[in-house]
């Protein structure tokens, strides 16, 4: 198990594939760890790509700093890991509070990057969010990680996931509950106390940026990713049908796939943002769908759109 | 060796030896704590925030009971010199560096507090087969989700306006007896088959 030092720190990373590929470095959520990126290492690795993962500071098998975890230390971490991955292009890609991690680094390293694919996202706290976070910091601090987990399952999931599940959630909990600690997820938490809205530096972002949202994204819904849609200049949204905000658990190889054609679209010269709408497909290899024209993506009825 | 305790009994059980040297290590801890937190708490309140240190003090009394009574005991011939390295590595530690002397022992109380109540994780010991309705496995489990609650007022002090001044102090005394307590415990483990990582201080 690898390690990079970050003064008195350790991160635990993870690299595989062929060396001198292209790299997609793969930022976790705020109760995920390394490993739950297995089946992108997998599907990314297949298509000859090297993927790099890691811990967090304060999550899975990276040291948990006691009292305080600043954003700029993940970011500083990130760039670490970015360090050791050669010269060759990379992609970043990150799934919420990694999803923004990301987008910190596309900020401060961007020129270090190919390509960017945030994840159930955000660059600001809107009021739901803010107040969503807050009471998942409550649940966290009067629960403990099991009782965040329970919160988190039915908000981030589908019936079509939970359902055949429902009698052994205990198990499909157990290894984020022994992995994460209350004080570091705590921690994480509150390294948005001091929290400052990215949208003002979204427009220095310069590389290419896909932009992936869940249909039925509740925590982060389609009006945090819009932000990220208008203010990167080289960006385009695509909403995955039928998805939640933990997209990227329940729809592994969907999400892969689109990664992937991302990348070497982006390799290839045909990347062109454009600020567009997509929808995804259901099932990897299909072809996306530009979102109809005339129609308000931010809308869940068919509303005519008055948007840009 | 495993992360976990075992091999468990046809029952569910956690091996006595096992339960008889993780019970003596939070007895001792929470015992530690107990006894700090009655010479800090007034015989007459004065301020709101002594409410928690009573609290504090009701709690942890409570965990060494319940430990003591839940525990299949048996005999530990190295209980005796474990337990003179965990009560020497629960004196009070005042935190260099703040005049204040009653700031400074309070802190140093904190810090204790924190590591022992962040860092310790008994329940996470526990294999998915042990037995819920086992009263050792049970007291484990309220032993964490307790010290997961206790552990708020300790943040709540630490991260507080009064310490930022000596925030830089604070965090390195706070991540030393991390170490210290989670190296202890590691230790304590590994006398009976279960090694865990001992924390930020082990090196690859």
């Amino acid at each position: 198990m690898p390690f990079l030092s970050h003064g008195s720190y350790r991160i635990r990373y993870e690299l595989e594939g062929p060396p001198g590929a292209p790299v997609y470095v793969l930022v976790n959520g705020l109760t995920q760890y390394a490993e739950l990126w297995a089946a992108y290492r997998d599907a990314l690795v297949a298509r000859q790509f090297r993927v790099a993962t890691f811990d967090l500071l304060g999550q899975g098998a990276s040291d948990k700093p006691a009292l305080f975890i600043n954003q700029d230390d993940q970011v500083a971490a990130l760039h670490l890991l970015i360090g050791e991955l050669g010269d060759g292009p990379i992609f970043l890609s990150g799934i919420s509070f990694g999803g923004l991690i990301a987008l910190r680094y596309a900020i401060e390293h961007g020129k270090r990057l190919a390509g960017l694919v945030p994840m159930s996202c955000f660059a600001e706290l809107s009021p739901q969010l803010l107040l969503l976070g807050n009471a998942m910091r409550t649940g966290l601090i009067l629960g403990g990680t099991s009782y965040l987990q329970d919160l988190l399952l039915p908000m981030n999931l589908s019936d079509q996931w939970l359902a055949p599940l429902l009698d052994k959630l205990d198990s499909v909990k157990r290894q984020g509950w022994l992995v994460n600690d209350v004080y570091a997820l705590q921690n994480l938490m509150e390294s948005f106390l001091d929290f400052q809205p990215l949208t003002p530096q979204l427009p220095s972002i310069g590389v290419p940026t896909m932009i992936m949202n869940g249909e039925f994204d509740f925590l982060t819904p389609r009006a945090l990713h819009e932000t990220l849609r208008v203010q990167i200049p080289n960006s385009s949204l695509v909403i995955i049908p039928r998805a939640y905000h933990a997209f990227t658990l329940e729809k592994p190889a969907l999400t892969a796939d689109l990664l992937a054609r991302f990348a070497d679209d982006v390799l290839a010269g045909r990347w062109h943002g454009n600020k567009a709408v997509w929808i995804a497909p259901e099932e990897a290899g299909g072809e996306l769908i530009p979102f109809p024209t005339g129609y308000d993506h931010l809308r869940a009825i068919p509303v005519q759109g008055t948007t840009t | 060796m495993s992360g976990f305790f075992g091999p468990l009994d046809s029952e569910g059980r956690v091996p006595p030896r096992q339960q008889t040297r993780v019970a003596a290590f939070l007895i001792s801890a929470h015992g530690a704590l107990a006894r700090q937190f009655a010479f800090a708490l007034p015989m007459k309140l004065e301020s709101a925030w002594q409410t928690e240190l009573n609290a504090q003090f009701y709690h942890e009394t409570e965990i060494v009971s319940l430990l003591m009574r839940a525990t299949a005991w048996v005999p530990d011939l190295a209980l005796g010199y474990m337990a003179a390295s965990w009560e020497t590595a629960w004196f009070p530690a005042p935190l260099e560096g703040i005049s204040d002397r009653p700031l400074a022992l309070a802190v140093g109380l904190a810090t204790l507090a924190h590591a022992v109540h962040a860092g310790i994780r008994p329940a996470a010991l526990l294999p998915v087969e042990a037995n819920v309705h086992n009263p050792f496995v049970m007291a484990l489990r309220r032993v964490e989700f307790e010290s997961s609650r206790l552990l708020q007022a300790q943040i709540l002090f630490l991260k507080g306006p009064d310490l930022m001044p000596c925030r830089d102090a604070v965090s390195s005394a706070l991540e030393k007896r991390h170490a210290e307590i989670r190296k202890l415990w590691a230790e304590t483990l590994e006398g009976v088959g279960i090694t865990i990582r001992a924390g930020n201080d082990e090196k690859p």
